[in-house]
């Protein structure tokens, strides 16, 4: 094993929550209200399945396989050469999604609060900090964790409760308006970010109380989605029929959040909650992304691959997209249906393919 | 601006390479750091000079386009 380290379960699915909450949470009001209107709201419940998905492809291939991750799985299925080819693209599209999370990152610090500082400057400054947390593998981000993401979380239900006087019920009304199909549509977008919980792959094999680790990734995914759910909600009935016009709904409406004139400004907290989401989304990518590589080239440590990685994550962060408006139009069309592809339907035909090995193996055996 | 930029990057390799190859022993660690430093170290320098470079998200995109506009509105 690269990694020595071991973690809870209750580590791993802090560690999952921000993973997928973090990019989600800011701009998933305004994307799915594009195509959902109304019905919003419900969007999140249906994307949801995507993450339950992936968790139990992660955990159905962790069965098999138990002290592996999908670089090692992929070349038991696959066999070697196909394997090998398999594993350099998952290794490519963690580095690939995680230069677009930074870039996410870079863009809204810059484009919301620090105007005047270069871009590479955020990117790097970001990708330097989770290097250390990297550098100290998978037990420090654990804690980091388990440290931070209570408090995120504390700090979004402070804001969504003082917002509740400005709020609208009649938003939300007609519920249903176009049928099912549109909060369906709405949630296209939203699983490309739920079957980000397939890195639970790399995560399962270092987890010590392993037949907790599914129920634990379940409940990770549901609250992923009562969280959205409830901004979703809040957002509709703060903004009604605008909400898709905004880019980041959430700290727009922190920015109305005025109590007895004194109490102002409560977009830094959601400043503080979206960087410390991404501190800990942008590590557990970088972690896997050093131990995959680690795992691919039969390395006995991931520790000197973090540095010169951190160096491409930063360098893709710029080049994942030539701008901001790029960016997001990307994030709402054409990334959702690469994420899943990737985390979803390649893990469902390798799992497909393993079971049927083993049926016919028995057979033959038997 | 654009040179100091580049020198920064130098720096940080430079930053890197003092920092991690004291502590490698197998000679397969040091290839892998070596050679994912150059790649890091040419892309950067490349982004400095073109940002516009096209890159592996216009390849998804190209290959994501009908699913995509499904969603386009």
């Amino acid at each position: 094993m690269i990694e020595k380290g071991k973690i809870s379960a209750l580590q791993m699915a802090m560690l999952t929550n921000p993973t997928i909450l973090a990019t989600a949470i800011l701009s998933a009001p305004a994307i799915t209200a594009k195509l959902a209107e109304h019905d919003m709201w419900l969007s999140p419940v249906w994307a949801s399945l995507a993450g339950i998905a992936a968790v139990y492809l992660a955990w159905g291939l962790n069965k098999l396989y138990p002290a592996e991750s999908i670089i090692d799985i992929s070349v038991r299925i696959a066999g070697r050469a196909a394997g090998k080819l398999l594993g350099f693209v998952y290794l490519f599209f963690y580095l690939h999604v995680n230069g677009i999370i930074v870039r996410e990152y870079g863009e809204f610090v810059v484009g919301s609060f620090l105007t005047k500082t270069p871009l590479g400057i955020v990117i790097a400054s970001i990708v330097a900090v989770s290097a250390f947390a990297v550098y100290g593998g998978v037990e420090v981000l654990g804690r980091c964790a388990q440290i931070m993401v209570p408090v995120v979380v504390l700090l979004f239900i402070v804001i969504i409760i003082l917002l509740f006087p400005d709020l609208n019920p009649e938003n939300m009304l007609p519920f249903m308006e176009k049928g099912i199909k549109s909060s369906f549509m709405g949630a296209l977008v939203p699983q490309g970010w739920f079957s980000e919980y397939f890195v639970m792959t790399f995560l399962l094999p270092l987890v010590a109380d392993r037949a907790k680790a599914p129920k634990w990734g379940v409940i990770s995914a549901m609250s992923v989605m009562f969280i959205l759910v409830i901004g979703n909600i809040t957002t509709l009935m703060l903004f009604g029929d605008i909400t898709g016009t905004l880019t980041y709904p959430v700290l727009i409406a922190a920015r109305y959040i005025s109590l007895a004139d004194f109490f102002e400004h409560v977009e830094s907290i959601v400043m503080a909650i979206w960087v410390t989401g991404m501190f800990i989304k942008i590590s557990v990518f970088y972690y896997i992304l050093a131990l995959g590589t680690a795992q691919w080239l039969k390395l006995s440590d991931f520790r000197p691959l973090v540095l010169p990685l951190g160096l491409c994550l930063a360098s893709f962060g710029v080049w994942a997209a030539p701008n901001s408006e790029k960016l997001l139009h990307d994030l709402g069309t054409t990334i959702p249906f690469y994420l899943s592809a990737v985390q979803v339907v390649i893990p469902l035909l390798l799992l497909l393919i393993a079971l049927l090995k083993q049926k016919l193996r028995r057979q033959n055996g038997g | 601006m654009k040179w100091g930029s580049v020198l920064g990057i130098v720096f940080v390799v430079m930053f890197m390479v003092m920092f991690q190859w004291p502590k490698m022993n197998e000679t397969r660690e040091k290839v892998a750091f070596a050679v994912l430093t150059a790649v890091g170290f040419v892309l950067a320098v490349l982004l400095l000079v073109n940002p516009e470079m096209p890159g592996p998200t216009q390849l998804i995109d190209a290959v994501f386009k009908p699913l995509g506009e499904l969603l386009e509105k």
